[in-house]
């Protein structure tokens, strides 16, 4: 079974971001780089059903600039087979873009099953997964929490607002990964060293003209302070009545 | 003169309130690109086409019903294959779907086959001459993007509870259209969709969000909460790390740091004292109610609103006058 | 006023070390990762070493030697380089120098060169200027966050081709006879009770040639192999607890301060620092030795009420505190230091050694050196094909030969005369031994481990936190980053029956709130623990966890 999990390389969130001199990018110092943990998932996945199969082969892709590089590593750490860098100076936003550039690499590749996470909390656009399985014309299913393959067909679970899709599909087809559908192993001190001798191919990425682009990027306004409204049940009035004409949340 | 799409979201045969929110939006839109027509399309199964007089009623000129029997379940083959012919031949200057989970699956199918690109979870938009130019929440909420597109069409996918359903009554005529190809034939097929537990909505998209903490003492009392939810009608309910922790609510149910980020019109915390932990998961929230017996809890320095004084008086009071107040909507 | 007829000796409530369990004579696992050299501790001097290493091999391959390909790995507990690095810091770049000839002061992961430092004297309301000691002159050096300089090093050695492991905490050192072989990780994903849960990872087994214990401050296999090998000191290691945040201040900062005096009592040494890393982005602490005598003194409390203090409210008000932590610093000085630090596949560097000046403030330059040092002499052992005892030798005597032994002989009384003089006659003999470089007063000054010192139980002095300024334990906590998983088993080693008095000691001394006291009885929680290790100095022992468990310091 050949498998194909793309993946991107996001910054720790749990930062206080800085806008850069420009305004149309962030202030990279400081930041901590690592694998999508959407995609971390897609890898997981990928690499279960290689197991289960008994063979297969398991190909991460990543397109940016050489420090991706680290990224497909971490996949190759935990144990995907190969590493394909489509270099790009930056990651554009425009998913579109991303998603021609990875097309064009994925075509010819003869996978069985083309795997994403559902989103990166980054860009948090969520588009690329489902534009390239239109673009390479190919089934797909988004955000799915649970996976079966048997015998060129598999069955997945979406998750929705207060409710679940159960959906079939046939393969090759290209899936998105959203949380729940299992736990991202790490990678073990013998992965990460087999990582260093497994191929790594690099590739120039063909990028087509952006149509969405940055204008710029600002913090959200700080809140205004609040106000404590009264004392036990006598203040409910008067909440009701901010909540009604000043907030006008009711 | 343009022409907007809007892509109507429904369930079972319903119609779901995204729909009616990208139908308001998709208006907007076309308001502000010099009056155009807004044209809205909904799939579903028999019967769903006795819902187009309300799509019409927000703003729609033009309803396009696709109704077949075999259409209960979202058919995204279908969909798309329906929405990207018929925006094809329209010539419109935007198009608006929901960011819902069948939005995220629908917009960016329907866009790759229009050989154009898209934005989800869009706060706000502005035409700007050639362009559309909508903000977007990068980094977790943490930034704001200001994006301009300017492939045509336009297409975006608006986040929930952004845009109030608005009434606007249009002609909201309708074309009834038969699914280009047999809807069980398609490639990728939903078998079922399964209602979740009491159709409970859902923390990242409900409107209000209600949450408990320790302040609350027991599992059991946990149904003051709940019952503040019902009187509201479109709340869910969430809890603390430390509830969770403890088992009163399930993990599912838990905003903060680790558990679910939620960005709600309007956030209650009942008996939970605010440690930073707690707070990372919902002070995006639009407006913030704290209601705490001690007037120094870390809650009330985010709150907007606080009362401070016992929950189990409080809360109770709170749900009568909130009864009330929707009584009288 | 302390009770003094409650005393508390905490030695008498401390687990012992756990040797059966840090140090193991299995042999190593068919699937062992096999390594030339391997650096234990990602910190500057693990780091300085495995660089300073490479480029030795490189060099001599280029210049047609035989090593050819030798495998240097650097592993650190934390799950990135960096993520429990803490210090103050001011940094003598000797070493950095030496490690980089090629590369200018400015190319340093340093921030600005010292410009200007003031010393203090604090009362409760006051601050009186004091004349800069000479040990504390700090011109030439330059302001840094370790955290920045360990992950800068860390990129140099990678580049170099050094195997850099992060997120694999070493557990056990292997042994034979009384060689060291390697070390064994610890396992991932236990359950609460031991059990394994769904991301459970077993032990990795890493053979070595030559193993270099570069665990910093309070090294657990560092201390295993010393009592194991039965290392003589002529004192014993006493440790300080540095409490540190860093701030975005509105008013900026022109120069480094030190103080001492208040809030540290009378019968405790320490002081506190603020350093400017940039005019607005400042780090600052108070550091106390764990040998103070009450049971009672809460080193984040004393810094809370520094924080209000005239001095430095002017700086912080308004601002912003971005980050907290803690660690526990070596202060014993030469005497200290053990008199072998080099055995049968084993070298010990850094803190681990004790190579910290306390008068100065000093030890990441040490650190540095020594590991650069170490990294010498494995190479030499390494072409000779001898990594016994007899062939590592030549790294104790290096270190002896150096600044590093030259700088703690001269100050090495200055701390003991404080634990036991005081303050008052203490720094009256430090002022004396500054006049004549040490040479009087000259003797050894014999001390005890902390763990011995008796505390009295005294009213405790919370600060009641106001969430601008000054933060709870627990909210503080979060701040260090820490988001270690709350099921992980406990890694704290607490003894039998623990008195509501020896409860309120640890509640007191932990920065991070592990321990509290309920009542009569002692609830921990280990989750919140950051490694400053306080607690195995005079609390429940400290062992290895959960890979990546811990703060995530970004800029201490």
């Amino acid at each position: 079974m050949k498998i194909a999990v793309c993946v991107k390389r996001v910054a720790d969130m749990d930062v206080r971001f800085k806008i850069s001199g420009d305004g149309t990018s962030l202030d990279e110092a400081g930041l901590k780089f690592d694998i999508n943990d959407f995609d971390a998932w897609a890898v997981e996945a990928a690499l279960q059903l290689k197991e289960k199969a008994g063979a297969g082969e398991v190909t991460v892709i990543s397109l940016g600039a050489d420090v991706v590089q680290e990224t497909i590593r971490k996949g190759l750490s935990m144990g995907a087979d190969k590493g394909v860098h489509l270099k790009a100076d930056r990651v554009p936003f425009d998913g579109l873009v991303i998603a021609q550039a990875l097309a064009a690499e994925l075509k010819t590749g003869g996978y069985d099953l083309i795997l994403f996470g559902k989103i990166s909390p980054d860009s948090s656009n969520g588009v690329v997964g489902p534009m390239v399985a239109e673009l390479l014309g190919l089934p797909c299913v988004t955000a799915i929490s649970s996976l079966t393959i048997d015998g060129g067909r598999g069955t997945a679970k979406r998750e929705l607002e207060g409710a679940q899709e159960m959906v079939e599909f046939p393969l090759p087809a290209v899936l998105t990964v959203d949380e729940g559908l299992n736990t991202a192993r790490y990678p073990s001190l013998k992965g990460i060293m087999a990582a260093k001798k497994k191929p790594l191919e690099v590739k120039p990425a063909v990028l087509p003209t952006p149509q969405v682009t940055v204008r710029k990027l600002e913090l959200p306004p700080d809140r205004k302070a609040g106000r404590i409204v009264g004392e036990g049940a006598a203040a409910v009035p008067e909440l009701i009545r901010l909540l009604q004409t000043e907030a006008k949340v009711l | 003169m343009a022409n907007v799409f809007a892509f109507v979201e429904s369930r079972g045969g319903d119609l779901r309130k995204v729909g009616l929110e990208a139908t308001t939006a998709a208006r907007m839109l076309a308001d502000a690109s010099g009056g155009g027509e807004v044209h809205a399309l909904v799939l579903g199964p028999p019967g769903i086409a006795g819902k187009a007089a309300q799509i019409g009623q927000h703003g729609a000129d033009v309803v396009i019903v696709v109704e077949h029997p075999d259409l209960a379940n979202y058919n995204p083959e279908v969909a798309t294959a329906v929405a990207a012919d018929r925006i094809k031949s329209g010539g419109y200057r935007a198009v608006v779907f929901s960011t819902s989970a069948q939005g995220r699956d629908i917009a960016p199918r329907v866009a790759a086959r229009l050989g154009v690109s898209l934005v989800t979870d869009v706060l706000s938009f502005e035409v700007e001459g050639e362009a559309i130019v909508v903000t977007h929440p990068v980094n977790i909420g943490k930034v704001i993007a200001t994006l301009a597109i300017s492939g045509k069409p336009a297409v975006i996918a608006m986040r929930p509870n952004v845009i109030s359903p608005a009434q606007n009554a249009k002609a909201g005529r309708v074309e009834s259209i038969q699914p280009p190809m047999d809807p069980k034939s398609t490639r990728v097929v939903v078998k079922e969709t399964k209602q979740g537990a009491g159709g409970k909505l859902d923390l990242a998209e409900a409107p209000v969000v209600i949450a408990g903490g320790r302040g609350l003492k027991a599992a059991e009392n946990f149904n003051l909460v709940e019952d503040l939810a019902a009187a509201f009608g479109n709340a869910a309910v969430g809890a603390t790390r430390a509830v969770t922790d403890d088992g009163w609510r399930p993990h599912s149910d838990q905003i903060g740091q680790t558990g679910r980020l939620v960005s709600p019109e309007l956030y209650i915390a009942v008996g939970i004292s605010g440690a930073v932990q707690h707070l990372a998961g919902m002070r995006t929230s639009r407006t913030i109610v704290a209601v705490n017996k001690d007037k120094d809890a870390p809650i009330f320095k985010v709150a907007d609103y606080g009362i401070v004084g016992d929950v189990f008086e409080i809360i109770p009071a709170l749900t009568e006058a909130v009864r009330q107040a929707k009584k009288h909507h | 006023m302390p009770d003094q007829t409650r005393l508390v000796i905490p030695s008498r409530h401390q687990a012992p070390l756990p040797l059966q369990q840090l140090l193991v004579t299995d042999s190593p696992d068919a699937e062992a990762v096999p390594m030339d050299v391997l650096f234990v501790g990602g910190g500057p001097a693990g780091l300085a070493g495995a660089i300073e290493l490479a480029n030795l091999v490189r060099r001599d391959n280029e210049a047609g030697g035989t090593l050819g390909d030798v495998q240097i790995g650097v592993l650190d507990k934390a799950g990135a380089l960096g993520e429990h690095s803490l210090s103050g810091a001011i940094v003598n770049p000797v070493a950095m120098r030496e490690l980089f000839p090629d590369l200018e002061d400015a190319e340093f992961p340093f921030r600005a060169p010292v410009d200007g430092e003031r010393v203090y004297l604090l009362t409760g309301r006051h601050s009186i200027r004091i004349p800069t000691p000479p040990t504390m002159k700090n011109h030439g050096y330059y302001v840094a966050s370790l955290c920045e300089v360990v992950r800068w090093l860390g990129e140099k050695a990678e580049a170099a081709g050094v195997n850099v492991f992060s997120g694999f905490p070493a557990a056990s050192l292997l042994t034979e006879g009384n060689r060291v072989k390697g070390v064994r990780t610890t396992p991932t994903g236990l359950g609460r009770t031991g059990e394994p849960g769904s991301g459970y990872a077993p032990p990795t087994d890493i053979t070595a040639q030559i193993t270099v214990l570069a665990e910093g401050t309070r090294g657990a296999l560092s201390q295993a192999y010393l009592e194991w090998q039965k290392v003589p000191a002529e004192n014993p290691q006493i440790f300080a607890l540095g409490v540190k945040e860093v701030w975005e201040t509105k008013k900026p900062l022109d120069a480094l301060i030190h103080t001492l005096g208040w809030p540290v009592p009378l019968d405790a040494f320490g002081g506190s620092f603020m350093y400017p890393l940039t005019p607005n982005l400042v780090a600052l602490g108070l550091v106390v030795g764990l040998d103070y005598r009450q049971t009672t003194t809460d080193v984040h409390q004393m810094l809370q009420r520094l924080k209000l203090h005239p001095l430095f409210r002017p700086y912080l008000e308004g601002g912003e505190m971005i980050e907290w932590g803690a660690k526990t610093i070596p202060e014993g000085g030469y005497y200290a230091v053990p008199e072998r630090r080099h055995g049968d596949g084993v070298m010990i560097v850094g803190d681990s050694a004790g190579y910290v000046e306390v008068a100065s403030l000093k030890g990441i330059h040490y650190a540095m050196q020594s590991g650069m040092f170490a990294a010498r002499t494995a190479f030499a052992a390494l072409k000779k094909g001898d990594t016994s005892a007899g062939a590592l030798k030549q790294y104790d005597e290096a270190v002896d030969a150096s600044f590093i032994r030259k700088d703690l002989y001269r100050r090495r009384n200055m701390r003991l005369a404080f634990q036991k003089h005081g303050f008052v006659v203490g720094g009256l003999m430090a002022s004396l031994m500054t006049v004549t470089g040490g040479r009087f007063p000259g003797g050894k000054i014999d001390s005890e481990p902390d763990a011995r010192v008796p505390r009295a139980p005294a009213p405790a002095a919370p600060v009641a936190p106001d969430g601008k300024l000054t933060f709870s334990k627990l909210d503080a906590v979060f701040k260090s980053g820490n988001a270690t998983r709350d099921d992980i088993p406990s890694h704290l080693i607490v003894g039998q029956d623990i008195p509501p008095d020896v409860a309120d000691l640890y509640a007191h001394m932990c920065p991070a709130g592990v321990y509290e006291r309920d009542g009569e009885r002692l609830v921990v929680s280990p989750a919140n623990c950051i490694d400053c290790k306080a607690t195995d100095v005079i609390g429940p022992r400290w062992t290895p966890r959960e890979g990546g468990s811990g703060p995530k310091y970004r800029n201490m």
